[in-house]
């Protein structure tokens, strides 16, 4: 393991351990109250009822609280999760290239043989393994309590929707990383990350719920994030999960290449 | 590409969009030479080091080190160089002690390597950065500069913040690295330390080199001036001498200038009877100052392209 990486392992550990006590104080919050969902769930359902159906598409409630799968969708794949995802991916995509530059530790570590490709490979490899840390905490938190309080949580189903939040989180990070190679800056980075995301989100909300404006949904990253069916069914959506992965190969990629080529000078 | 040049600028050239970085920047340090960079903020002494480590592609022009381009090869360059920036964005999370092993492993040291040198420049490696002064901030740059043995010392004012004991033990290691055959080019604010350490300086101006030459050549070429308390009032005549030009002469005291080589007024006061002499030599900040005074021949304060 280079010193590179594990540097970059070190520099993340707060962000990602903080993170993932979130990710597990809330899953585990949530699934404890899990069998009031199931023993009630005509009474939920009819509570549910009486709000919009548009309101509740915009949050992703699609179907009954006590179908494990929308009791993840709702609270952790279409809530959760994207927050989670969002800080870690920014923060740790932002920092290796535009916050050190302007902080003066990119000067440090690159007048050293080390290179810009390997520098910039050490930092993705940072995201990788952060994004599943806090993926299998998340996805740990609510099943290791949900099976303490006897939902009936499948194991293979929430481990394959962490797989899927985790490439998720990577597609984030990717894109990140790419916004801040390319502009060497980060409050810019990190805000037009964040806000392609919001706006993702949007988009994948009205495509629900407005038929004629559905194309927007394929525009969006959170069409291609369907926790429901993979619980549900134990079906691992490939083309989804490939999406992701081509969005965070290809922006690491083009990271690497753009940062290998650019003057860095803040 | 000569052999015995260890950096190589020809047409060394940077723009910023529109903005002057430096500008047709020629210059070659040779091996072993402690080479001193001069110049105010903003002069082009940082984008001159950037482009040496490769972070910048230059405009026009080119840079080498030991025979390699800088930019193309710059982490090849990197292996054989050690650099101190002027303002290191240490991780104020780590120790010193840390943040130099992790360095060090970049380099390819072992761990620890940077213990004498920290005790050598009373530095506590145990104490996290983020409670360190300025001043013992830099000691990090300057331990990890002269921790390693690479024959290329690049270093950017690397003692802003060191109190005169701690400068004092820089230019010794300065000096020792010279001794040992290393190469050292160094930026600096600091003249008399330029004065004290280099062989030769370069004084960039506005984004161009406006002199390079030895620190000997640079005060050579200036005038001294030269006051004598004579005996007797001197004969008319007595100080028509090359290199030599009176300022004044007032009775028995005689003002002079004299620039070059001396050898021909101080055989002439050696012929006369002197009551006292007193010899001023201007100092390179003198030197700087009156470089900086004069104006710009070919390159205006803001220029544009």
């Amino acid at each position: 393991m280079s010193a590179a990486f594990r540097l970059e392992m070190r520099r993340s550990r707060s962000l990602i351990l903080w993170l993932a006590i979130i990710a597990l104080a809330y899953g585990t919050f949530l699934a404890v109250f899990y069998p009031v969902f199931r023993d009630n769930y005509k009474l939920v359902d009819q509570y549910l009822s009486l709000f919009p159906k548009e309101l509740m598409t915009a949050f992703g409630m699609e179907g009954s609280l006590a179908d494990p799968g929308v009791f993840f969708s709702t609270y952790i794949g279409g809530m959760l999760w994207p927050i989670l995802a969002a800080i870690a991916g920014i923060g740790m995509a932002t920092r290796p290239s535009a916050g050190d530059l302007d902080r003066g530790f990119l000067e440090l570590a690159l007048s050293t043989p080390l290179s810009r490709v390997r520098y910039m490979a050490a930092a993705i490899g940072g995201q990788i393994v952060g994004m599943a840390v806090l993926a299998a905490a998340t996805v740990a938190g609510i099943y290791a309590a949900g099976r303490i309080v006897a939902a009936p949580f499948d194991l293979v189903g929430f481990g394959l929707a962490g797989a899927v939040a985790w490439a998720f989180g990577c597609a984030i990070a990717a894109v990140g990383t790419l916004l801040s190679v390319a502009t060497l800056n980060r409050g810019l980075s990190a805000g037009a990350t964040a806000g392609v995301l919001i706006a993702m989100y949007l988009a994948a909300a009205i495509a629900r719920i407005q038929p004629d404006l559905a194309w927007l949904g394929d525009l969006s990253a959170f069409r291609y994030f369907q926790a429901t069916p993979i619980i549900d069914e134990g079906r691992f959506p490939w083309g989804d999960f490939s999406v992701f992965g081509v969005v965070a190969v290809a922006a690491w990629a083009l990271s690497l290449w753009t940062f290998r080529r650019r003057d860095l000078a803040a | 590409m000569s052999m015995t040049n260890v950096i190589e600028a020809e047409g060394l050239t940077k723009w910023y969009g529109s903005r002057r970085g430096i500008v047709e920047v020629d210059f070659a340090v040779a091996e072993g030479e402690v080479f001193g960079f001069l110049g105010p903020n903003g002069a082009g002494k940082t984008t001159t080091i950037r482009l040496l480590l490769g972070f910048l592609r230059p405009s026009a022009g080119h840079a080498a080190i030991f025979g390699l381009d800088c930019w193309a090869a710059s982490s090849t360059v990197h292996t054989r160089l050690a650099y101190v920036s002027s303002e290191p964005g240490y991780l104020g999370e780590l120790t010193a002690g840390e943040q130099l092993d992790y360095l060090g492993a970049l380099r390819g040291l072992p761990r620890g390597a940077w213990r004498p040198m920290a005790e050598r420049l009373e530095l506590d490696p145990t104490v996290h950065i983020r409670k360190l002064s300025h001043g013992n901030r830099q000691k990090i740059g300057v331990v990890h500069a002269f921790m390693g043995d690479e024959p290329l010392l690049l270093m950017d004012e690397p003692t802003s913040g060191l109190d005169p004991l701690m400068q004092r033990e820089f230019l010794a290691l300065v000096a020792e690295a010279r001794a040992a055959g290393r190469t050292v080019f160094l930026s600096s604010h600091n003249l008399p330390e330029v004065e004290r350490a280099c062989d030769r300086v370069g004084i960039i101006r506005e984004g161009r080199l406006a002199n390079v030459s030895t620190v000997g050549q640079l005060l050579g070429e200036h005038w001294r001036s030269v006051n004598l308390v004579l005996e007797a009032p001197p004969t008319p005549g007595t100080f028509e001498l090359p290199n030599v030009e009176v300022v004044a002469i007032t009775g028995r005291e005689v003002h002079l200038m004299v620039r070059g080589d001396v050898n021909p007024l101080l055989a002439r006061i050696a012929s006369l009877a002197v009551r006292d002499v007193a010899i001023t030599t201007p100092d390179i900040e003198d030197i700087f100052l009156r470089l900086y005074s004069a104006p710009a021949t070919q390159a205006p304060a803001e220029v544009t392209r």
